[in-house]
């Protein structure tokens, strides 16, 4: 029933000047209910926890509410006002985005060439493919403490291996830096499992007509490789920015739920948990919290934005 | 080849089986639950942050009242220490699903809502218990009373200590003719001393540990030092910052010397492993003495050394509250006070964790007397260096988080000890000009500076 009325609803559409605005409501009513129904669950659940939450939150960032939730006074743009102006705010965004900058080159390059390696390797396929995925299967805390302890300056196995007297977590030159190692090791194997998905999907007789043609290994990755790749590629750009923006477990984790050493490590989620669950600001949090949902998004729609006008000049 | 599907009786006689071992399950976990309050008339649910040798300490202590007390049940939870556990704290007492008792911390208080988050003890009650304001450190008492209502019944106090090694400071010539570390009252002589005992420690490890790089640790210290100069934070209304710049540079220069001169290094993680490994002294809190006594160290420990001429330490104490109920009273609210006085009169056990009890007829007790170090350290509640009285203050609160990393930062070198005493008013002014969330009204518009 629903299958013939979604194959006629594009026509249905179309033909609404000629029709009226009756039939198009009867049309409207029809489906609703058939249809109603079945999306009225999801409905009820995305209006109860993602509206209501975020209309409750930029609620709340007008006015001085705190944890107990009890008289809430109407601020204005007060507390926008003070975040702006707040060097913690602006410091702890910056360390956000140095994440970002740092992380997402080095993910884009380490989850292709390993996806490379796991689609071209012969022998013992899974094997390969496990170690590089694993880590992304453990929580946050498994994967913070377990760094923690790798970076110990004492005891730890980095600074023994490479031979270093390195204090990692506890200068504020290498702190950042750690969470970053941590992150590219523990969240390497989501994108490495996108790009070996995208790699398979190439069609071979690609390579073999190549081939044939005498292109080399490495024509064959320049012409024929990285263009299939292109989407894919945009893809993990797209979820690693987004994903980098937020860091928070892992750097708090590895830090004890410190600001790190010369507040070097503080992210700009954790600078909103201490606003509003140190200090139970919550008026104020859900301020900043509304400032880098617009940040993220703003962030989110220019890449989609630069994504079609490549893909518009590639027409 | 796949497997054998099970036939369509198997599926339902293994969901049989499994219907009825769940409810074996349920009836054993309703069993047990039932049980915590079977002979009991009432049941207290108490929360509190101790883990280690606190934690095992507390839980002797609730079994002892447990025996002698049937009548009364008590649930406990320990949670994670800091900021997570007052979250919670200050949540559940919001969302009127409050413990019946909890512990928290003395400094946090004036920013813990009393009257809103918290509800006072009747004193009268205590008394019955055999509780009074006479039996306790009058400064602690005072800092747990708000607006004339106590709010915090005080348990012990936390102090920053200098534990050093017997064996090391012998070889340096830094004991007294009594065995104990010989007094020192000038930064010239402290150096002396850490020079001779630099000499003096073998192995790898540094002179002394200062936790330099940690946050907390660092203005526990500062505090203390700062305190010994004569220095306040605020004024004693709580509305001004008296922060003296040229005391606080002094005191931070004083830090830093522990690292220039090379007795301690910037990574402080290590700080009581190193001491456990031979170096001559650490900084630390009392709470440490259960690891070093386990180590089997000869060691002693006493206040921070009073350079400055005043002695003075930073400590910090545990209370008890009760979280805000709607529908405080009755035999609960009873046994939460029954309980709080049990474990504040019998001391003694929870001093074996290092803690200085609050209650005084304890410190006459032969078994607190005979503890080492314990009895060494004592005085440091006469020269107890707290923090500010404000809503901002206390363990691990806003004040704590917002100024130790600038103060780290000037112990490790990476910022200039002038320059981070400008730093530190500068935040101390931002927080007194603070809107305090849970009333609406800054402490330099009088709001929470008990």
């Amino acid at each position: 029933m629903s299958a013939v009325d979604t194959a006629v609803a594009p026509a249905a559409v179309r033909t609404v000047p000629a029709a009226g605005t009756d039939a198009l409501r009867a049309r409207l009513t029809r489906r609703l209910q058939h249809g109603g129904w079945f999306v009225a669950p999801f409905l009820t659940l995305f209006a109860l926890f993602v509206l209501f939450p975020i209309g409750r939150g930029l609620w709340l960032s007008f006015t001085d509410a705190n944890i107990s939730g009890t008289g809430e006074r109407f601020v204005g743009l007060d507390n926008y006002r003070e975040a702006l102006d707040s060097p913690l705010l602006w410091d702890s965004l910056g360390h956000s985005a140095y994440f970002t900058l740092l992380v997402v080159p080095c993910i884009v390059v380490l989850a292709f060439l390993l996806a490379m390696l796991a689609h071209h390797i012969e022998r013992a396929k899974w094997l390969w493919r496990l170690c590089f995925f694993a880590p992304f299967l453990l929580p946050s805390t498994v994967a913070g403490n377990l760094w923690q302890w790798l970076f110990n300056p004492g005891t730890g196995m980095i600074n023994h291996v490479f031979g270093l007297d390195t204090p990692w977590l506890t200068q504020k030159s290498t702190a950042l830096l750690a969470v970053v190692i941590t992150t590219l090791w523990w969240t390497v194997g989501f994108s490495f499992l996108l790009f070996l998905a995208a790699l398979q999907n190439i069609p071979r007789h690609l390579y073999e007509a190549a081939e044939l043609d005498g292109a080399g290994a490495w024509q064959r990755m320049v012409h024929i490789t990285l263009p299939m790749l292109r989407n894919i590629t945009g893809l993990v750009i797209t979820l690693q920015i987004l994903a980098s923006l937020q860091v928070f477990d892992q750097a708090v984790v590895m830090q004890d739920f410190g600001p790190g050493p010369e507040e070097s490590t503080r992210t700009f989620v954790q600078y909103t948990l201490e606003e509003g669950f140190t200090a139970y600001r919550v008026g104020y949090a859900s301020a900043i919290s509304i400032i880098f949902f617009v940040l993220i998004a703003a962030v989110a729609l220019g890449r989609m934005w630069l994504l079609r006008k490549r893909e518009e000049g590639v027409r | 080849m796949s497997p054998p599907l099970p036939s369509r009786r198997g599926v339902l006689g293994g969901i049989g089986a499994l219907a009825v071992a769940g409810s074996f399950g349920l009836a054993a976990a309703n069993r047990s639950a039932s049980a915590l309050a079977s002979d009991a008339d009432v049941r207290v649910r108490y929360w509190n942050l101790f883990s280690g040798g606190d934690g095992a300490n507390m839980i002797a202590m609730l079994d002892a009242f447990r025996a002698a007390n049937p009548r009364v049940g008590v649930l406990d939870s320990t949670l994670q220490w800091g900021n997570p556990y007052y979250t919670k704290l200050a949540m559940a007492a919001s969302g009127n699903r409050a413990p019946d008792l909890a512990v928290m911390h003395l400094g946090r208080i004036p920013g813990f809502a009393p009257g809103q988050l918290l509800d006072p003890w009747d004193v009268r009650l205590l008394a019955e218990y055999g509780v009074r304001e006479a039996d306790f450190n009058p400064v602690l008492w005072k800092r747990a009373v708000v607006d004339g209502k106590l709010y915090g019944l005080p348990l012990d106090i936390h102090a920053q200590l200098c534990f050093y090694r017997r064996d090391v400071c012998e070889k340096a010539g830094l004991l007294g003719a009594d065995g104990d570390l010989a007094k020192v009252t000038s930064p010239e002589d402290w150096f002396k001393a850490l020079k001779a005992a630099k000499k003096a420690v073998e192995g790898a490890v540094h002179t002394i540990g200062i936790k330099a790089d940690e946050p907390n640790f660092s203005w526990w210290f500062f505090l203390s030092f700062y305190t010994q100069l004569g220095g306040t934070c605020l004024s004693a209304d709580g509305r001004e910052v008296t922060l003296d710049t040229d005391k606080a540079t002094q005191v931070l220069e004083f830090l830093r010397q522990h690292l220039t001169d090379g007795y301690s290094t910037a990574i402080g993680i290590a700080d009581g492993e190193s001491f456990v490994n031979g170096s001559a002294f650490t900084w630390e809190g009392n709470w440490s003495v259960p690891v070093f006594s386990g180590a089997k160290l000869d060691y002693g420990a006493t206040p921070l050394p009073p350079v400055f001429g005043e002695p003075a330490t930073h400590t910090e104490s545990h209370c008890f509250v009760l979280p805000h109920q709607s529908q405080r009273g009755g035999a609960t609210n009873e046994g939460a006070h029954q309980l709080a006085a049990y474990v504040v009169k019998n001391a003694t056990a929870w001093a074996r964790g290092g803690h200085i009890p609050a209650y005084l007829p304890t410190l006459d007790d032969k078994k607190y007397v005979s503890l080492e170090p314990q009895s060494e350290y004592v005085s440091a509640m006469d020269h107890m260096a707290v923090e500010p009285s404000a809503w901002f203050a206390g363990s691990t609160g806003l004040l704590a988080q917002r100024i130790g990393p600038v103060i780290a930062s000037s112990n490790v070198g990476s910022a200039k000890p002038d320059a981070t005493a400008r730093r530190m008013k500068d935040v101390l002014e931002k927080l007194v000009a603070m809107k305090n969330p849970m009333e609406g009204r800054s402490a330099a518009e009088g709001g929470s500076a008990a």
